[in-house]
């Protein structure tokens, strides 16, 4: 089996199912409780958090709230944040756990702004923000790297662009996709009003994300109950799963430069494997919607997004599986779903082009082999494909 | 207490045959038998064309769960056997009535009797009155009356010849015929609502209904296959020993795609799946094809459309939807329990095999034109080949 579809999950790595499945036998006891067996599960939550801290530089000026994984940390900051009249903006690139999130708050007659304008390559230009200035909007939320072009929004460069253009506006970033696969700044926490992380997009555990939020500032609760995690998301704390998370991040980060070194030789290697395959053949028609840059602060290595119409990529993607090579798709070609991918669309590219695309997405496990063994089959299914979807050859 | 209890199974158009009733009744007998075989110490009786059920109290509600789930069965009731005596008969309607009255508050009652049996020597409405003014005597005090238009309950007795019961309840059956007792039929499905609709209705009508469903792998994922099977997994809850039958059709569609017509496109598929499908029911023993069509409901079911489809095969292809508009149908697919599986989004067909405008009046002359084409008989002939079965009782869960 060859998996290249790790941006929309990743299997665990083994220590951390021993650790996971060490922690369920062990840690049962409720970290609430006031008898010595909870107080050393409490003890061993602790640890955890502090490992997270360590590991991801997270100053004590924020907090951190464990949360059942990325869309929670997105919905909690975000309604706890600006609800119910705070104005919120978001490039509308974003994973719809952030854009849908935004969307709810017109029911309140609060319309979030988008800045799609104001997007280069899947990013936000920072050249000019004046209109989040002018319209006073509280919340700009936006995807650390984004889930289907992996392009990066740099906070440095963004929190700097904020606090000279629009200082009232905070910064919130959905990071899902940039632990582990990026090197986060220790500098980017100052000023940083939220940031989000999975378990499960950095081969830890699904179930299972965390929510780092400034200490200032007053969220309000999403999940009402037992008051935990200073009373912002109530809840029995899952333990082993949380134990997991610390030390999927822990290996994610010590190996972050590994990984990023290894996926930009994955990717690369991709794109000059891509290129060649439409050099042998004319009727390929190749364009890259993630950027080739390999400046890290424009783009994440970790995801090639491409497009080859008028071939569906949903068509490619069970032709590949028939060869148990899983890719990713931003976009479904049923004849009921016509709806092509918003990000692809929001930066530009036709419903057709959209359709069209595939996205590959490297993991800890990736091998060059593995790119290889995919170009084949991408070329092999593209040949095979080809006729019946060039509307040219269909006869009159 | 675990009393023995005695279930009354009430069976529907059976009782309108004639002579081979008999077959029809053990036809329904043995399909209650097969749905309740795991179920522990039932004994069923059949004396004179009534069918008994004797089981624990227990388990009584789970048969009548079952027996609703049955083709065949107008109703069931859950009861107790007596010796048809009046005063035995009517100690059960004391038992029962006595904790449903309230102080204070009138409760009316009344008796209703079927005497089956008749060399019973009394008539029905003297036994209501004998049993009835028993029950009455003794919880008048309490407040109970006698209301024949407007009872808050009916003490039913069934007098036979061997067995009376006594009971309270109705659970509604589905009516119609046995499974079985009209021969198996084949019938199309997709994921679709209306195609389980079909067959639905097919197997009240006494049908055995098995499934050929025409599988778009690798074009679509395998989403749309595993709905299929779940759909027909339901569907088999109600009939038993159906087989889905699952045809890769890919090279046909593609062939389809590439040489023929855009326009004639959906037309020239089901062409090709009414071919496919006769030939299934040929080699399996299926007397007809079912399909789940309604006049008008899409391009390909206009009328000239569904009779340019009916042109290729011979067999007689059952539309049981045919004059039923959506909100019906979707209304039955709710009642059948299938309906939240057929709208799970697993699409069921690439947008490249759609044509942009499709005949909506396809000439049987222009199909055949295009039908000279592309290799039908080959392709048809290799997709039968790599058919596979699925046996739905051999799935678990």
């Amino acid at each position: 089996m060859i998996y290249l579809d790790n941006a929309a999950t990743t299997p665990m790595d083994p220590e951390v199912i021993d650790a996971v499945q060490e922690s369920m036998r062990i840690d049962f006891a409720n970290s609430g409780t006031v008898y010595s067996l909870g107080l050393d599960v409490k003890q061993r939550l602790e640890d955890a958090e502090n490992q997270i801290r360590e590991s991801l530089f997270i100053p004590p000026s924020h907090k951190i709230i464990f949360t059942s994984g990325g869309s929670e940390s997105n919905n909690l900051f975000i309604k706890g944040y600006a609800f119910p009249d705070r104005k919120l903006a978001c490039l509308g690139l974003e994973h719809p756990s952030v854009t849908q999130t935004l969307e709810a708050f017109r029911e309140l007659g609060n319309d979030p702004i988008s800045l799609l304008d104001l997007q280069t390559e899947g990013r936000l230009d920072v050249s000019n923000l004046s209109q989040l200035k002018k319209e006073k909007v509280r919340l700009l939320c936006l995807s650390h790297v984004n889930n289907e072009l992996g392009s990066v929004n740099d906070p440095t460069l963004i929190l700097q662009a904020l606090a000279e253009q629009s200082p009232q506006t905070r910064l919130f970033l959905d990071g899902v996709q940039a632990v582990g696969k990026l090197k986060l700044s220790p500098a980017m926490w100052q000023g940083l009003a939220g940031y989000s992380i999975s378990g499960h997009k950095i081969n830890g555990p699904k179930g299972v994300g965390l929510l780092v939020v400034e200490g200032k500032i007053d969220l309000k609760p999403q999940i009402h109950g037992g008051q935990q995690q200073h009373r912002l998301r109530s809840g029995t704390l899952p333990v082993p799963l949380i134990i997991g998370l610390a030390l999927a991040i822990k290996k994610s980060v010590v190996k972050a430069a590994d990984t990023i070194k290894n996926n930009q030789k994955l990717a690369r290697h991709l794109v000059s494997k891509l290129k060649s395959l439409a050099e042998g053949l004319p009727e390929l028609e190749l364009q890259f919607n993630s950027s080739l840059s390999e400046d890290l602060s424009r783009q994440s290595p970790s995801i090639v997004n491409f497009s080859f119409a008028p071939v569906e990529g949903e068509v490619i993607l069970h032709h590949l599986e028939e060869k148990e090579i899983f890719v990713g798709l931003g976009s479904a070609c049923s004849a009921h779903s016509k709806e092509p991918s918003k990000i692809l669309t929001g930066i530009g590219l036709t419903p057709e082009e959209a359709r069209c695309s595939l996205r590959i997405s490297f993991g800890t496990q990736s091998t060059l082999a593995n790119v290889d063994a995919f170009v084949e089959a991408f070329g092999e299914a593209y040949r095979q494909l080809y006729s019946t979807f060039n509307r040219k050859t269909t006869h009159k | 207490m675990n009393e023995r209890r005695t279930i009354l199974v009430r069976y529907d158009e059976i009782g309108l045959k004639g002579k081979n009733r008999d077959q029809f009744i053990n036809r329904l007998v043995k399909n209650i038998q097969m749905q309740m075989k795991d179920l522990e110490g039932l004994k069923f009786k059949v004396p004179h064309g009534r069918i008994f059920i004797h089981c624990s109290q227990e388990s009584s509600e789970e048969c009548i769960r079952r027996l609703q789930r049955i083709p065949g069965i107008a109703s069931a009731s859950v009861g107790v056997t007596r010796k048809p005596e009046f005063d035995a008969l009517a100690a059960v309607g004391v038992e029962w009535i006595e904790p449903l009255i309230k102080p204070g508050e009138a409760f009316k009652f009344c008796v209703r009797t079927n005497r089956a049996d008749k060399s019973y020597p009394y008539k029905s409405p003297e036994i209501d009155r004998e049993v009835g003014s028993r029950i009455l005597g003794q919880l008048h005090s309490k407040g109970l009356e006698v209301s024949i238009k407007e009872a808050d309950f009916i003490l039913e007795i069934e007098i036979g010849q061997d067995e009376t019961v006594v009971f309270n309840n109705r659970a509604p059956g589905l009516r119609g015929l046995p499974v079985g007792s009209s021969g198996d039929i084949l019938g199309l499905i997709s994921g679709g609502i209306d195609s389980p609709v079909a067959l639905y209705r097919m197997m009240k009508r006494g049908c055995r209904a098995h499934g050929i469903f025409f599988d778009n792998r690798p074009f679509m994922g395998r989403g749309g296959y595993d709905k299929v099977v779940k759909l027909s997994k339901l569907l088999n809850g109600y009939q038993g020993k159906s087989k889905l039958y699952v045809v890769p059709f890919e090279d046909i569609q593609v062939a389809i795609r590439d040489f023929c017509r855009p326009a004639h496109r959906v037309v020239l598929y089901r062409r090709m799946m009414y071919r496919i499908a006769q030939a299934v029911a040929q080699q399996k023993g299926c007397l007809a094809l079912a399909t789940g069509e309604s006049v008008g409901q899409v391009a390909s079911q206009t009328i000239e459309n569904l009779n340019a489809v009916s042109d290729v095969v011979t067999l007689s292809v059952f539309r049981p939807l045919i004059g039923m508009n959506k909100q019906e149908i979707i209304n039955e697919a709710r009642e059948l329990d299938s309906f939240d599986i057929s709208i799970e989004p697993h699409p069921d067909c690439c947008s490249v095999f759609m044509p942009p405008r499709p005949a909506t009046r396809a000439k049987i002359a222009d199909l055949e034109e295009d039908e000279t084409k592309y290799p039908w008989e080959l392709l048809m002939l290799e997709a039968m080949g790599k058919m596979e079965t699925v046996d739905l009782d051999d799935l678990t869960t």
